[in-house]
C-alpha cells in the first residue's frame, strides 16, 4: 500500500489541513529524532526538538518549495534548526569529550551513506576532497552540532586555526558542487 | 560585506557554528534567504548520516496537544480529515502517481488525475501554462444534498488556496484564474462545500480529492 508523498502532505498541511501532519509524522519519526538527537545526545531534549519542529512544520508548510529540494531535506532541515536552538539556549555545555564522538561516522567509507542522497554523490565526492581534519570539522558540525570551541577540542587545533578552516572548507565545497 | 563573506557566513549558518546572536542575525536579514537556501541544498545529503531511532510513542500525543492549543478554528470544524486519510490517502496516492503519458508540443501541458477512494479515476485535471485548468469528470459521483464541490488551486509557496469556482453536476469545468498560473507542484483540491461555495473565501469543508499538477512528458 503506497503513502501519499511528503510534498502532498506538506502541501495539505499548507492548505490548512493539520491532520495531514500525522502522516508525515508516521513517515519521518525516526529518521527526524535520529537527526536531532544526534545533535542533542539526550533523548529528552531530542524529543522537544521534534515537538518543536513539527510546531514549526505545522505552520511553516506553505513554504516548502519542491523546486527547491527534496521534502525530506526540507523536514530534516527544520528539524535540525530546532535542535540547534536547543542547544543554544542550553549553552554547548555538552562534553566534547563525549565518548559517543568516538563513533562519528566521518571515516570515508562512513561516507557511503551520502549516496542514493538527492546531490550525495557530489558531495560526498567534494568532501573527499578536502584535507581529513577540515572534513571532520564540517561534518561534526552538521551531524553532532558541535561549536568551534568543541571542534578545536575534538580536532587538537588552535580555534583561530578551527575556524579559519571551515570557512575556507565551506567555500572549496562551494566551488566544488558549483 | 563581500560576496565570498556573505557566502561563508550563510553557510556557517546553515552548519550550526554560529552562536545565537549571530544566527538570529543571520535568518532576520532577507538577503540571505537564498544563499541559506542553497546551503542547505548542498549539505542536505548529510542528514544521513545521523542514525534513525525511534522517540517515545507519546511524543506524537505530545504533538497533537500542543497543536490543539494553537490550532486554527477550521482544524477543529474538520474531524473529518483525518478519517479522510484512513480511506482515501491510498487513493490520492495512487492519482499522483498516475500521471497521464501523452505526446504534445512544448511546453508539456500539466496534469494530475484524482481518484476515488476506491482508486477509481474520478477527475482528469488538465493546465495550460498560459493559465486554463481544465477538469472532467471520469466517474462523476453523486453530490450529498445540499452540498456543492469546490474547486481550488495552491500554487507552491502560497499559504492559502485560491477558489476556482464551483463543480457542475456533470463535473466538467473550465476555468481561468487570473490570480494563479498553473506550474508544477501546484495543488488542486475539490473540497465539500456549502451551496454557494465557501463563505470565506478559504475551504470549510472536508477535501474529496487532491493532486499535484505535473508535466505531462512525452514517450
Amino acid at each position: 500500500m503506497s503513502e501519499p508523498t511528503l510534498a502532498v502532505l506538506l502541501g495539505a498541511v499548507a492548505a490548512g489541513e493539520p491532520s495531514a501532519l500525522r502522516g508525515i509524522y508516521q513517515q519521518q519519526s525516526l529518521r527526524l529524532f535520529g537527526v536531532a538527537n544526534a545533535v542533542l545526545r539526550d533523548r529528552d531534549q531530542a524529543a522537544d526538538a521534534v515537538h518543536n519542529a513539527f510546531l514549526n512544520i505545522a505552520r511553516r508548510a506553505g513554504q516548502y518549495d519542491p523546486a527547491r529540494g527534496a521534502a525530506e531535506a526540507w523536514l530534516a532541515a527544520v528539524t535540525r534548526y530546532a535542535a540547534l536552538d536547543i542547544l543554544r539556549a542550553r549553552g554547548r555545555e555538552m562534553p566534547s569529550d563525549d565518548p559517543a564522538l568516538g563513533d562519528i561516522p566521518v571515516e570515508p567509507e562512513a561516507l557511503q551513506l551520502l549516496e542514493g542522497q538527492e546531490n550525495g554523490t557530489r558531495l560526498r565526492a567534494c568532501l573527499q576532497s578536502l584535507p581529513e581534519k577540515n572534513r571532520r570539522g564540517i561534518v561534526l558540525a552538521f551531524v553532532h552540532g558541535l561549536s568551534h570551541p568543541q571542534i578545536a577540542a575534538q580536532l587538537e587545533l588552535p580555534l583561530g586555526t578551527v575556524k579559519a578552516w571551515i570557512r575556507r572548507g565551506l567555500l572549496s565545497l562551494r566551488d566544488c558542487m558549483a | 560585506m563581500t560576496e565570498e563573506e556573505r557566502q561563508g557566513l550563510a553557510g556557517e549558518y546553515v552548519l550550526g557554528t554560529l552562536d545565537a546572536a549571530q544566527a538570529q542575525a543571520v535568518r532576520n536579514d532577507p538577503s540571505m534567504a537564498t544563499p541559506i537556501a542553497e546551503w542547505e541544498g548542498r549539505l542536505a545529503p548529510l542528514h544521513a548520516l545521523a542514525p534513525p531511532e525511534a522517540p517515545l510513542p507519546e511524543l506524537w500525543g505530545r504533538i497533537e496537544r500542543s497543536l490543539q492549543g494553537t490550532a486554527q478554528p477550521r482544524a477543529a470544524r474538520n474531524p473529518w480529515f483525518s478519517r479522510f486519510w484512513a480511506v482515501g490517502a491510498t487513493a490520492v496516492a495512487a492519482g499522483l502517481a498516475t500521471l497521464l503519458v501523452v505526446q504534445r508540443p512544448e511546453p508539456p501541458p500539466l496534469m494530475t488525475v484524482l481518484l476515488t477512494s476506491r482508486e477509481a479515476p474520478a477527475f482528469l485535471v488538465e493546465a495550460d501554462r498560459g493559465g486554463e485548468i481544465r477538469l472532467a469528470a471520469l466517474n462523476n459521483q453523486v453530490v450529498p444534498e445540499g452540498r456543492v464541490r469546490q474547486l481550488w488551486a495552491l500554487p507552491a509557496g502560497a499559504t492559502a488556496p485560491t477558489s476556482l469556482g464551483l463543480v457542475p453536476e456533470d463535473g466538467r469545468i473550465r476555468v481561468r484564474a487570473a490570480a494563479i498560473r498553473p506550474e508544477p507542484g501546484m495543488l488542486i483540491e475539490i473540497t465539500l462545500e456549502p451551496p454557494g461555495g465557501s463563505p470565506t473565501g478559504r475551504p470549510t469543508g472536508p477535501i474529496l480529492f487532491i493532486g499535484r499538477l505535473a508535466p505531462a512528458r512525452g514517450v
